[in-house]
């Protein structure tokens, strides 16, 4: 025991500066590891966060009217009658706006008219009676719009009033917490009010961030802005197939309308987590390469400190040291230094998470981080350590008796 | 050449003060060759390491050719070292990485001299310890004794005022040892001083004077015991030796 | 006496090959990491008409204090765009040396000769001096004359990209095209112009930032004129007493928001001669019941790309993070260089007591660490070039805005430099010094 306790600390005080060296690198490596750690993972669970639509078979189609001539009315008709008879095609529909992107409106939804009493903003997505069904979303309450509900306002008669409203689940808790928000009336961006007649399940709608659960559906075909979406969900498998015929044929049927934007879901999530994904990346890319430095320079330090140590290894086996001592005497010398480093690198940890959450609005950092975080580098530190360890012990006890 | 008046020097740790050198005073003139000799401790290396540069003093007078180099920058002393002195040391300190006309080179280099004169420089003292046919060896390629000349090349390279050898032949068997006592008063008798420390009683006596140290102070001199044997810079068994 | 450090320094290297190759490759790695993400941070950063800060200001109006959700950046000063009234009458004024109004119309261009299906073409529709005040070049032609926005007058102007499409890149100046039916007679056609980030109009709905500037320029008027609504962003205050606008004439009357105003200011005295107008125009508002506040602002482009988050924390974290790693790895140098220099000592004794000084000593040590962190630097730019590579590679075809921006330039260049002098700063200094003060007596005696 003698042999591995003294020499140990005899050792660290011959050359401090080389084992504070290494203490800070282990430092600063714990500290970047635990903070990026955790926000890889907070990316992943956001990442896996459920869209609640079919992304595989479902895309959208911005159409845009040119000319005087554009009729959204009957130009869209036509469009989903040919869709709806296409084959492969599961459903199809009007919609104002595109779920899982930037692309809709929102507006504000309260419990009382105007701005009185606090006021939830939501996205607001038209729809016709064909909505639910092509954005595949079930219904947990309530029933989905009747045709007769559908409204067309045109310019001549301008119809503001939404009666009837079908909003998520998360929209319903939002603004009834645990009462039912069936039935219930709501005040959407006007005075007027509108009656919750369902409420699906929830889904990403056409706004983004915090609320993307919150949408309100309304029953409507919106005609005055000379644009609207076709959205289409098609047969599983069938959706390159589909996008490519609805490309060619819609694109061209109507000389007054072209194709702005045509966009499936797929696509849609992969931008959508596409910032999200890049920085789980380059974060855990980074800190891969900020260990693999780490352990290669306690390597490169420990191969070399055998070097100069050889003669006093050789001292030490001459005097009855077994080679197993010599590398738990050279695997305790690390510890020691990762210890320090591990204390020092939980604290930096610590700060650069306090920064984190002061600064980026980041969560704060779980201690259970810290403790897997020191437990890898202890243990990818000690593997560093354990090959010139090894060599170390490789040495002959012959070599004391030579001369240099 | 070497005049040193009262000198003494400490080494001070948090516990202990030694008192290396106790008014220590000595005259060596120019041409001379001098040996201080002296048990294990007694301050034979730190004379050795005040009269080189290579440590300061804390008290008395120290002229060097002339000049007083108490006081001087670090600059200065190892300008008067690279220019007045050359050292040859017990275990050589060749650079283990340079071969033999490197190693000469490495005083000259710090002379910032020109790569011709250099080289006639090299050549010249290589030629003197009969190592030119070994210059592009590496150290550990030579014998001790061809290692010890290559050193003592070095110390003359740069045609030094004096030459401090510490133990030159210490590690040397008695053959090789006379080799390397032989050059030293060879490049004596070419109007070098030579101040040798040793503590080979032996040695000692083959210099025109002794110089006997014990705790850090002189304790006598003792002229040769027979100048008449030797010749005016003591180069009679030289010759042969260096062959 | 460099050339003899260098020298020396070779030695040193090849006596140990395995930990010099370790000092290198972590210096270099280190290096690449800071130019990768400093080089893709600083084209989003980016200030592209950086020598006019001074001079260009946005206009924002805060005509309450609303909690605008489009505007999630921006909520204490507004909406980023203008109502028609507001921008109309601001740009009214005769302050400013130049101004533009800005926004965005969803066109199709036609009548081009060999041209089967119309173009569909993101237009700006602004005024005259929008090309001046913004730089914008010229291939062929020039911009429309301010009697044309009043108008205002069919004129037109293509961007290099379009007018490639359309007449196969051919000087098109005084031909007329059909724009969404309406005959347009081409006065200009732009140099390739693709500022980064798009300064002038940052507002998501309208691509962000990083998107291409529009295909066709068109005069401001020709919106209203033909009742055309704005493809852009539109933001409408659903709180107030007003409803949606359903026709275009209730927008123009609306307090909706969809127009960019900027102003060129050059002089101090501009400045704030604007600012007061700006303030007696809301005051004035406030007191006919329009505004509820008076809060009005001018930006300039640094600003106005700060308010708009243009420079992502997520890169800003990814810069810091490179830095650490660079720390990490000057770190690993710094105790590698530390425990050869050492390991060296006696070897600097022999070279003090043959005649070098501490100075000496200290450079050649130094140079030895400056060998280190250069050689880390040459490799780190063939590492960053690679990088950027990889990155351009990864984005490719794709809208976000990293790969735009992985290009290697002086800057990363300079910045290698830099890196490599901190490195050799920090990594070498401290051994080397360490080094030169050792007495030189110790060594000599003993081994």
């Amino acid at each position: 025991m003698a042999l591995t306790s003294h020499p140990l600390l005899s050792a660290l005080r011959r050359n401090p500066t080389g084992a504070v060296l290494i203490a800070l690198q282990i430092g600063i490596t714990l500290a970047i590891l635990v903070n990026a750690a955790a926000i890889v993972t907070r990316a992943i669970q956001k990442m896996s966060r459920p869209s609640g639509v079919d992304t595989r078979d479902t895309f959208v189609m911005t159409m845009v009217g040119l000319s005087k001539n554009f009729n959204v009315y009957s130009t869209s008709s036509a469009d989903l009658a040919y869709l709806r008879h296409l084959p492969g095609v599961a459903a199809a529909s009007i919609v104002f706006g595109t779920p899982l992107t930037d692309n809709g409106s929102d507006t504000s939804v309260g419990r009382s008219p105007g701005s009185r009493g606090p006021t939830v903003t939501s996205a607001l997505l038209p729809v016709d009676q064909q909505g639910l069904r092509t954005l595949d979303v079930a219904l947990i309450a309530g029933r989905n719009f009747r045709g007769s509900e559908i409204r067309v306002p045109s310019a001549a008669h301008p119809d503001p009033r939404i009666g009837e409203v079908i909003v998520t689940q998360a929209l319903a808790h939002a603004l009834f917490a645990h009462q039912s928000a069936l039935g219930q009336t709501i005040y959407v961006g006007s005075h007027t009010p509108s009656t919750i007649i369902g409420i699906t399940r929830n889904f990403m709608g056409p706004q983004l961030g915090q609320h993307a659960y919150d949408t309100v559906l309304a029953p409507e075909i919106v005609t005055q802005y000379d644009m609207y979406d076709l959205l289409v969900r098609t047969r599983p498998g069938q959706r390159a197939a589909v996008f490519r015929a609805a490309k060619r044929h819609i694109g061209t049927a109507d000389p007054n309308a072209v194709i702005g934007q045509a966009v499936t879901f797929a696509h849609a999530k992969r931008l959508l987590y596409s910032g999200l994904r890049d920085l789980a990346i380059f974060l855990s890319f980074l800190t891969l390469v900020m260990l693999a430095l780490c352990c290669l320079g306690i390597f490169g330090l420990g191969t070399f400190n055998v070097a100069t140590r050889t003669r006093q290894i050789g001292i030490r086996r001459a005097l009855g040291a077994r080679r197993r001592d010599i590398v738990a005497l050279f695997l305790a010398e690390n510890a020691l230094v990762v210890a320090i480093g591990a204390i020092f690198g939980c604290l930096l940890a610590l700060a650069i998470g306090q920064w984190l959450t002061d600064h980026d609005g980041v969560a704060r950092l779980d201690p259970w981080y810290l403790l897997v975080g020191v437990a890898i580098l202890a243990l990818t530190s000690q593997l560093a350590a354990w090959q010139p360890a090894r060599r170390a012990a490789r040495i002959p006890p012959s070599v004391a008796t030579r001369t240099i | 050449m070497l005049e040193m008046h009262n000198i003494s020097k400490v080494y001070r740790t948090d516990m202990i003060e030694t008192h290396a050198l106790r008014e220590f005073s000595l005259q060596v003139a120019a041409g001379e060759f001098v040996a201080v000799s002296g048990p294990s401790g007694s301050g034979k290396t730190t004379f050795l390491n005040v009269a080189g540069l290579l440590e300061t003093f804390d008290g008395g007078t120290y002229r060097l050719d002339g000049q007083d180099v108490s006081g001087l920058s670090d600059n200065a002393r190892a300008r008067i070292r690279n220019e007045k002195i050359g050292f040859v040391f017990q275990s050589f300190n060749l650079i283990a990485d340079l071969d033999i006309f490197d190693n000469v080179d490495v005083p000259l280099r710090y002379r910032r001299m020109k790569a011709d004169e250099r080289k006639a420089r090299i050549t010249n003292s290589l030629e003197l310890v009969g190592l030119t046919s070994r210059m592009r060896h590496l150290p550990s390629q030579l014998s001790g004794g061809q290692q010890q000349r290559a050193a003592i090349a070095r110390a003359i390279a740069g045609d030094p005022a004096l030459i401090l050898a510490d133990e030159p032949t210490g590690n040397l068997d008695s053959l090789m040892a006379r080799q390397i006592m032989g050059l030293l008063e060879k490049i004596n008798s070419m109007g070098t001083t030579v101040v040798l420390v040793t503590h080979d009683p032996e040695l000692a006596r083959r210099a025109q004077r002794n110089i006997h140290v014990i705790d850090g102070l002189v304790a006598d001199t003792v002229a040769p015991s027979d100048p008449a044997a030797r010749g005016p810079h003591g180069q009679t068994h030289a010759e042969s030796a260096v062959d | 006496m460099i050339g003899y450090y260098l020298r020396l320094a070779l030695r040193s290297f090849r006596r140990a090959p395995g930990l010099t190759a370790l000092m290198v490759s972590a210096i270099a790695i280190g290096i690449a990491a800071c130019i990768v993400t400093l080089t893709v941070y600083h084209g989003m950063a980016n200030n592209p008409i950086w020598w006019k800060n001074g001079e260009l200001y946005a206009v924002t109006v805060n005509p309450s204090t609303p909690n605008r959700t489009r505007e999630a950046g921006l909520p204490a000063y507004g909406p980023g765009q203008l109502a028609y009234d507001d921008a109309t009458y601001l740009f009214g004024s005769s302050i400013p040396k130049r101004k533009a109004l800005l926004t965005f119309l969803f066109g199709s261009i036609s009548g081009a000769p060999d041209q089967t299906r119309p173009l569909p073409t993101m237009t700006r529709a602004t005024t005259a001096g929008f090309f001046r005040m913004f730089a914008v070049p010229f291939r062929y032609g020039g911009p429309w004359s301010k009697a044309a926005d009043r108008g205002p007058e069919p004129v037109m102007v293509l961007s290099g990209r379009e007018n490639h499409k359309l007449f196969g890149g051919a000087d098109s100046v005084g031909r007329t095209l059909l724009w969404s039916g309406h005959r347009f007679r081409v006065v200009g056609v732009l140099a390739p112009w693709h500022p980064l980030p798009r300064f002038y109009d940052l507002s998501a709905g309208n691509g962000g930032a990083f998107a291409r500037p529009a295909g066709a320029f068109i005069p401001f008027q020709w919106g209203p004129v033909l009742g055309d609504w704005p493809a852009g962003d539109l933001s409408c205050d659903t709180h107030g007493s007003s409803t949606t606008p359903t026709t275009y004439q209730e927008l123009l009357g609306s307090s909706c928001t969809w127009i960019g105003l900027w102003v060129e200011l050059p002089t101090p005295a501009a400045q704030r001669h604007f600012l007061a107008f700006m303030q007696a125009y809301a005051a004035n508002q406030r007191a006919a019941g329009r505004f509820q506040a008076v809060n009005t602002h001018l930006w300039t482009v640094s600003q106005w790309l700060t308010l708009h988050h243009v420079v992502s924390h997520r890169s800003g974290l990814l810069v810091n993070l490179a830095f650490a790693l660079l720390a990490v790895c000057l770190i690993n140098t710094l105790g590698i260089l530390l425990a050869k220099f050492l390991r060296g000592a006696p070897v600097a004794g022999v070279r003090r007591a043959l005649g070098a000084s501490r100075r000496q000593i200290f450079a050649q040590h130094l140079v030895e660490a400056g060998a280190v962190s250069l050689a880390g630097a040459v490799l780190g730019l063939a590492l960053s070039a690679a990088g950027l590579a990889g990155v351009r590679l990864m984005y490719r075809g794709s809208s976000a805005a990293y790969g735009k921006f992985a290009h290697f330039d002086a800057i990363g260049l300079a910045w290698a430099v830099a890196l490599a002098f901190v490195s050799t700063i920090v990594a070498g200094l401290y051994p080397a010094w360490r080094i030169g003060r050792r007495a030189p007596a110790t060594y000599l005696k003993s081994q």
